[in-house]
């Protein structure tokens, strides 16, 4: 088949022709300003002179491009401190910011943006922030991305043709003229939820102009249940804040609290964080991790398979509806009075739960917390605020504080209310910012048609021409600033503001709400910054009242979070459970048998607000590996049932491809055509899951879906009556075919055991469990000897060395009947045939003398929530390449998450699907047990092998050893014979099969590292660990030479020492539970020989003899003995 | 020497039996011929007095019309790069390999004919050395093509040669593929020197019986002005033995070399010492199965079966057999070899190989045709029967391919399962082995036209002593 997908984006797109392809007038008089000589024959009709001058023209737009004002640097003014003062500003060295990035429910995670040549080109978290720590989430990462995307609307439109910002805001001020003597009754806003000071400071104003105006807020996937419990609870709307570093045990109530929703970042940190098991004193001193004994522990129950449960100890796999029962259930047996009876009995697995959880929960008093997901009804929040209660979390674990958005709302009234006046005609002027209400409504609201026929004014301000934005829905539409490009304020999950700020001038004008308002309500500026300075300002007289106003907003600015803006702590009622009781507070009933169906947000996409973002529809879902659509999430045994396949059968898989069932879904009478069907083990029985967010039909090139990607509009099966689980579902008998690109088919280790794991118990009897390689081989055990770091070392870290001098007691029991051998066989350590490294430095061996840059993964702490993936493709300019290419097994990532099933047995370290003698129909039977499976993460990047097998294959010297110690890939020697990938036992090596990287279409090029390379077609790349940062650091060390000798930062060998910790991969950046650490071996003090030297780790095919420089430590869990079989 | 008028009228009778001379005693030359006869019905082809066959021109334009598919696939996959093809990862290597072992399997027999056989005094390679000398050279040509191809960069193939150029590229000698290219860049060198030092005493036959001035003209400078002198033979034998011997390691390392590519990797399977005798076996099996697939229709439509007898064919059918039995003994120690080793991944990836995997079928498919269907080869009569031969070597044919076709899919199954993947070649890649298929046929063609596709030196002095011959007492033997 010819490459279709392959190809390259249509149309190059500049920014600089739409005006003049409009031919708008602001185009003419540019033109004519520019130009005012040729004016005349500019209008005129075409004349000889004309002709003439036509070649001339060319040259004349290539020179208008310089009057863009988008291409002006963005410090036109001084706007911005610097993070990192440089000495001077130097082109190459690039500048950090911190701004904040609103998301779910406008609830920012603060950012620390880096700029080069004016160019924002890649976010990390900021870890000041109490929402980030700094870790980030993968939105957040990607949304420099939507920065350039060329599809982004440019242009403001008034029925469609292209019109001005003045005539829009004259339009606009004679409305509101009208409007005036009417109190604005006929005004309402829909907004997304705003946490921003100071547009809620506008919209106040507005409101004492405007009384009768309405402010309303829509986001499809919100947390009214949880507001709603919080207020039937307490009588006042509240936020929960749990502080999961306190958490001992959590319950997870089909909740994915590690990977999605406004705090997820930081509650992965804090939760993973007591996950990170350490044996060495040293490494628990610098709080790597924790001692064994005090693990947390995390219970799940949830429908679709999730992160969160895939990371738990115990996982009980329910229909959605039966969450409700469960939390019943364990209610009454914490004897919590006031509980309905549970009418249908729950599944024989979950009664059994109930005793040993109790148990668990109540031996934790004080330290355990019952969490629920935004999909559960209000009962289930309220039954948990109760269990929490009980179990004594309020003011240990789980913390009230005022609410942090600036209107608390409930967003399905919201946008029912405003379709019944729109329908009445009680609508005059109709503004939409942001949101895009006529793709994500609940279906029977039937927004977009009411939208149509409301004869109001409506307009619309987005960033993209979307559904919402169709002509005729509204007629004005606007463009707006992306939150790079403009001033703004934004607060986190705990209330803490943060400015954000500009990192570059609004690439073609877009506008932003603040401006909007400040130009309506003629504040006298309608500059975003003199607003929310002057907001600032007011909030400094009031507070601080001490100091410069300057000094302090700039320290505001750098620091990326405003002190003291911290929510107050509220302090709550007992909980009243009367309204469990309340028909108007439950939740309509769900038919308890049959299928039932979640809807829950895309794992990447989210609502679908991220569609147009190739970075984020290209990052493998956590846990079903597919990218570039969704589809109907069904367990084995429910596709065994309905007659559903995957084209391997879910006994095996494949890399890029899965041929997937297309069937229609029927819920209350409204029927989606056809929807791939994909199966994923650990689902729920009887139960579908359907993320929301594909399926767009306008709003950029890459959202739309074509029929061949980007999936299935979930939102037309959403109603009110179901908007998160709907009973009664109706599934057709499979028609079509569908191909998924789902980067990762097989899931069975295979008996491999590329992921080691093991129990606390397992762990506690055997420390060096982990080190038993796959492969039965000579070198069992010894392999460890590969182990960094020297006897010394190991003391220093408060560990044994396993190859101390004194073989007698050397690291490791013996099993009985095993020989007891009088120290390791030296000849197979390192098990070459070469002798030791005979180049010495100052008497020892050379390769401890430089630097040794080393890597580690701590399993145990990887939720698999994929953000290194898209922090890679961010930092490393990795191309997207469509789903048509991953499908052909082509996909670029530099870092993958690897995602395996198992299923435990009795014996430790063994696996009953992985096995090879675990095949075909056994092994089909097996994966239907839902509640038996569970779920390993790995990120697989480049090992950076000591003797990398891609190095000796290679026939020009492409792959070549750095002296650090660094698998170096040299770009330009490269020509493609590929062999090198061939011999990578890991696979992570990536070839430009033909030209991916996009040199066409200009605003992509601006999104771009200048500090790595764009590589072209025919190339091979892979993971380099950020060598460019590696190389920074080099250097700015040598800068620093005086400075860091004067503090006593030398090494060994009296050069600059790069102190740990100061360079950071990018993915580890990235990384929300902080599961890699990064740095030089051959430092004593570096984290990652701590890590290293830990009994638990181990090198991922380390039985090859490559000599992994990357390494792993086994994953460790801490499941409850007391607790039944099959969940454990 | 002497040599009849030729006559335009197409003479038959020219070249028919001499009752007067007794048959070849080991009955490799049939057909009662003399010096003359014999020279002039091999000469008479490329003269231009043979008519050509209807045959030639239906092999001649499928060849060129299958060529002109080659030159589309080449444009195509040089437009858009390597993604043109069905590659991915983990299985980087696709049927651009497979095609490029393949054909220097084939490649293999020629010098092995020549030089080998020669060495070793078989007297029947004096009947299949020209031809087969001719299948090595443009054998190895369509495979000289894969490797270039095949690369994301192709325009930077010199890098592979330790040229020196002021930026330093210079090769990685640690590689196979470096290897590789030596390897394959010797042996094309030595038999197409090794075939035309070979050719000379032929071109000079052709000169001296040219029809027109072109002939005359083009063989002539072929020719390289043999006069037919002493002092020429005694060179040209000396020349011709020291080929020889340069060409018999040569035999040995190239297919040795090739297997390298896959031996020194570490991938599972691939990473096997069995691999150099294996692949030099294999080379040997597909090479006389295509010398078989060559000599049948030239003595089909040449009616060559004078000097390509049953004998010969015979014999090239044993070897077959023999050789053949040599690679289904690899195919036995890869699997002893992964099961004995205890190696978890090798098995595994045996049992995936032959069993559980996606490819299974392509196993057998290869057992069938390289192992069992041999085995008929054991029957006389089956090897006297030239449409038996044909179908068994054809079958060798399909069995080669998919043996190394076995070798390559084997990296959809290597050590993490994560990344295991299947493969499926695209259309362009069918259609560059369509293409090289289609050159082999062109050129191949052309030789027989316009070459002597027997050698007459030698079959002259191949024919018994009673004939003028030397008994068959190959150049060798005098060149002390």
């Amino acid at each position: 088949m010819p490459p279709k997908a392959d190809q390259q984006h249509d149309d190059p797109e500049y920014f600089q022709s739409v005006d003049a392809w409009m031919n708008t007038t602001e185009f003419s008089d540019l033109m004519k300003n520019e130009f005012p000589d040729d004016a005349a024959e500019w209008l005129d009709p075409v004349s000889r002179r004309q002709f003439l001058t036509v070649m001339g023209a060319s040259v004349a737009l290539a020179g208008a491009i310089g009057c863009n004002p988008s291409l002006k640097p963005a410090s036109a003014k001084k706007v911005v401190p610097y993070v990192r003062q440089p000495d001077q500003m130097l082109p190459g060295v690039p500048l950090f910011f911190a701004t904040a990035f609103a998301q779910q429910g406008g609830i920012a995670s603060g950012l620390i943006v880096k700029q080069t040549e004016g160019r924002p080109i890649k976010a990390e978290g900021n870890p000041n922030h109490p929402s980030s720590l700094g870790g980030a989430d993968a939105a957040a990462l990607a949304s420099i991305l939507s920065l350039y995307d060329p599809d982004r609307a440019k242009q403001i439109k008034f029925n469609g043709t292209a019109s001005g910002y003045d005539k829009f805001i004259t339009s606009i001020k004679d409305e509101l003229e009208k409007q005036k003597g009417k109190e604005g009754e006929g005004v309402r806003f829909l907004t997304e939820p705003s946490t921003s000071p100071t547009f809620a400071g506008l919209v106040g104003e507005f409101a004492k102009r405007f009384p009768k105006a309405k402010w309303l807020q829509y986001e499809p996937v919100n947390r009214d249940n949880s507001a709603k419990a919080h207020q039937a609870a307490f009588g006042k709307p509240v936020n929960a804040i749990v502080n999961f570093a306190k958490a001992k045990v959590v319950l997870a109530l089909d909740s994915d609290f590690l990977t999605s929703g406004p705090s997820a970042v930081r509650s992965a940190r804090d939760f993973m964080h007591n996950r990170k098991v350490r044996d060495g004193k040293a490494a628990l001193k610098a709080g790597d991790g924790v001692a064994l004994d005090a693990m947390n522990r995390l219970y799940s129950v949830e429908s679709m398979l999730t992160n969160s449960g895939a990371v738990a100890d115990h996982r009980l796999p329910l229909k959605p509806s039966q969450v409700l029962d469960f939390a019943k259930a364990l209610a009454a047996k914490l004897g919590i009075v006031g509980v309905p009876a549970v009418t249908p009995k729950l599944p024989d697995l979950a009664e059994k739960w109930l005793v040993p959880l109790a148990d668990d929960l109540n031996a934790h008093k004080g330290s355990a917390v019952v969490v629920v997901g935004d999909a559960q009804p209000a009962e289930v929040h309220l039954l948990a605020l109760a269990i929490n209660e009980k179990l004594g979390a309020f003011k240990s674990v789980l913390t009230f504080i005022e609410p942090v958005e600036s209107k608390p709302a409930d967003h399905f009234a919201d946008l029912k209310n405003l379709t019944e006046d729109l329908k009445a005609g009680k609508v005059d002027l109709l503004f939409v910012l942001g949101g895009n209400p006529v793709y994500d409504a609940p279906v029977d609201l039937d927004f977009g048609k009411v939208l149509m026929s409301s004869k109001a004014v409506k307009v619309r301000f987005a960033t993209h021409e979307d559904e919402t934005a169709i002509d005729g829905q509204c007629q004005w539409f606007v463009n707006a600033a992306h939150y790079l490009e403009t001033w703004g304020d934004v607060r986190g999950h705990d209330g803490t503001a943060s400015i954000q700020q500009p990192l570059i001038a609004p690439l073609s004008g877009g506008r932003s709400f603040l401006e909007l308002f400040s130009t309506l309500l003629d504040l006298g500026t309608s500059d975003p910054l003199d607003v929310v300075q002057a907001q600032w300002h007011k909030h400094f007289d009031e507070k601080v009242k001490t100091g410069d106003f300057t000094a302090w907003w700039e320290k505001c600015l750098r620091d990326g979070v405003i002190p003291g803006t911290a929510a107050a702590e509220t302090t709550v009622a007992t909980v009243k459970l009367d309204a469990l009781n309340d028909a108007s507070f439950q939740t309509p009933a769900i038919q308890a048998d049959g299928l039932q169906l979640q809807f829950l947000p895309d794992p990447m996409l989210f609502d679908g607000r991220y569609a147009n973002n190739g970075w984020l529809q290209e990052t493998p879902k956590p846990i079903t590996k597919l990218t570039w659509d969704n589809a109907a999430i069904v367990s084995p045994g429910t596709a065994a049932r309905l007659g559903i396949v995957n084209a391997f059968g879910f006994t095996g898989g494949e890399n890029g491809r899965t041929v997937a069932d297309m069937v229609s879904l029927t819920v209350n009478g409204r029927t989606l055509d056809k929807v791939a069907v994909f199966i994923l083990p650990g689902h729920a029985d009887d139960a579908i899951t359907l993320h929301l967010g594909h399926g767009r039909t306008r709003g950029g090139k890459v959202a739309v879906a074509q029929g061949y990607g980007t999936g299935f509009a979930a939102y037309k099966l959403r109603a009110t009556m179901g908007l998160w689980i709907a009973g009664n579902v109706e599934v057709g008998k499979p028609t079509e075919k569908y191909f998924l690109a789902c980067t990762q088919g097989q899931y069975a280790m295979e008996s491999r055991r590329p992921v080691r794991h093991a129990t606390v118990e397992e762990f506690r009897k055997d420390k060096e469990f982990a080190q038993v390689p796959a492969q039965s081989a000579a070198e069992y055990k010894e392999l460890r000897a590969l182990t960094p770091g020297t006897p010394e070392d190991f003391e220093r870290l408060g560990l044994k060395h396993p190859h101390a001098k004194g073989h007698d007691s050397h690291g490791h029991d013996h099993a009985a009947g095993e020989e007891h051998h009088a120290g390791h066989d030296k000849r197979i350590i390192p098990l070459s045939l070469y002798p030791e490294n005979p180049s010495k430095v100052n008497g020892k061996d050379a390769s401890t003398a430089y630097r040794r840059w080393a890597l580690v993964v701590d399993l145990g702490a990887c939720t698999g929530c994929s953000v290194c993936v898209t922090a890679c493709v961010s930092e490393n300019n990795i191309p997207v390449v469509g789903k048509d290419t991953v499908t052909r097994g082509r996909a670029m990532h530099w870092i993958r998450v690897d995602r395996y099933f198992s299923m435990p047995n009795d014996e430790p370290m063994s696996d009953d699907m992985g096995s090879a003698k675990v095949q075909g129909a056994k092994r089909s039977e097996m994966v239907k047990k839902s509640d038996r499976i569970r779920t390993h993460f790995q990120p697989v990047l480049c090992q950076q092998c000591e003797k990398a097998p891609c190095e000796v294959v290679c026939p020009v010297g492409a792959t070549v050893h750095s002296a650090d110690g660094l698998n170096d890939m040299a770009y330009n020697r490269c020509v493609g014979t590929r062999y090198c990938s061939n011999n990578c036992p890991y696979k992570v090596r990536r070839f430009n099969f033909i030209q991916y990287a996009d040199y066409a279409t200009d605003s992509l090029k601006l999104v771009n590292n200048p500090e790595v390379s764009v590589r072209t077609r025919g190339v091979m790349e892979k993971c380099t660990y950020c060598v460019q940062r590696i190389r920074n650091a080099e250097m700015e060390t040598e800068r620093e030479f005086d400075k860091r000798k004067a503090a006593g930062k030398i090494d060994q060998f009296g050069r600059p020492k790069i102190m740990d910790g100061e360079i950071v991969t990018a993915c580890q950046a990235a990384c929300p539970a902080n599961a890699i650490s990064f740095g030089d071996l051959n430092d004593h003090d570096s984290a990652v020989l701590r890590a290293k030297a830990e009994d638990h780790n181990y090198g991922l095919l380390a039985e090859l003899n490559v000599m992994p420089r990357t390494s792993y430590l086994a994953a460790i869990r801490n499941p409850n003995p007391a607790m039944p079989k099959g969940g454990a | 020497m002497a040599t009849m008028t030729p006559s335009t009228n197409l003479g038959t009778k020219l070249y028919e039996a001499d009752t007067k001379f007794p048959p070849h005693p080991e009955g490799l030359v049939e057909g009662n011929h003399n010096l003359a006869t014999l020279g002039d019905k091999i000469a008479d082809v490329s003269i231009q007095i043979t008519p050509t066959p209807k045959a030639w021109w239906l092999f001649f334009l499928v060849g060129l019309t299958l060529a002109q598919g080659l030159v589309a696939g080449v444009g195509y996959l040089f437009y858009l790069g390597t993604g043109v093809w069905g590659i991915n990862q983990p299985v980087a290597w696709g049927l651009a390999i497979v095609n490029f072992v393949w054909w220097i399997g084939i490649g293999h027999a020629g010098t092995l004919i020549s030089a080998i056989l020669l060495l070793m005094h078989q007297k029947w390679r004096t009947s299949l050395n020209r031809f087969a000398e001719a299948m090595t050279i443009f054998a190895v040509m369509c495979a000289g093509l894969f490797p270039i191809l095949h690369m994301g960069r192709p325009w930077l193939a010199y890098w592979l040669y330790p040229v020196p150029v002021n930026f330093a590229a210079w090769p990685q000698f640690r590689s196979p593929l470096c290897w590789d290219v030596f390897a394959v860049t010797t042996y094309f060198t030595v038999s197409a020197v090794f075939w035309y030092v070979g050719l000379i005493p032929d071109f000079a036959v052709l000169r001296d019986i040219a029809r027109n001035k072109l002939q005359r003209g083009i063989y002539g400078m072929l020719a390289m002005g043999w006069r037919g002198s002493a002092i020429h033979w005694r060179r040209y034998e000396k020349l011709y033995l020291l080929l020889a011997g340069l060409g018999t390691p040569l035999v040995f390392s190239v297919h040795t070399i090739v297997s390298f590519d896959f031996a020194v990797s570490i991938v599972p399977l691939w990473h096997a010492t069995i691999f150099p005798p294996f692949f030099v076996a294999g080379a040997i099996f597909a090479g006389f199965a295509m010398v078989i697939w060559l000599a049948v229709p030239l003595r089909q439509f040449y009616g060559m079966s004078d000097f390509i007898t049953n004998k010969h064919m015979d014999f090239c059918a044993k070897v077959m057999l023999g050789t053949g039995l040599l690679v289904s003994y690899g195919y036995f120690c890869e699997v002893w070899m992964a099961w004995y080793s205890h190696s978890q991944i090798e098995w595994d990836t045996t049992m995936q190989r032959i069993w559980t995997g996606p490819y299974w079928w392509a196993y057998w498919v290869l057992i069938l045709t390289n192992t069992i269907i041999p085995q008929f080869l054991w029957i006389d009569r089956i090897r006297k029967n030239m449409m038996a031969l044909f179908l068994i070597a054809f079958s060798v044919h399909i069995g080669m391919w998919f043996e190394r076709y076995v070798i390559i899919i084997t990296l959809s199954r290597d050590n993490l399962p994560s990344s295991w993947g299947r493969y499926a070649p695209t259309e362009w890649d069918y259609l560059l082995f369509l293409g090289t298929i289609g050159m082999f046929i062109t050129l191949f063609s052309l030789f027989v036209r316009f070459v002597p596709m027997l050698s007459i030196t030698e079959m002259r002095e191949f024919l018994p002593k009673a004939q003028g011959g030397r008994d068959g007492h190959a150049v060798m033997e005098n060149a002390k």
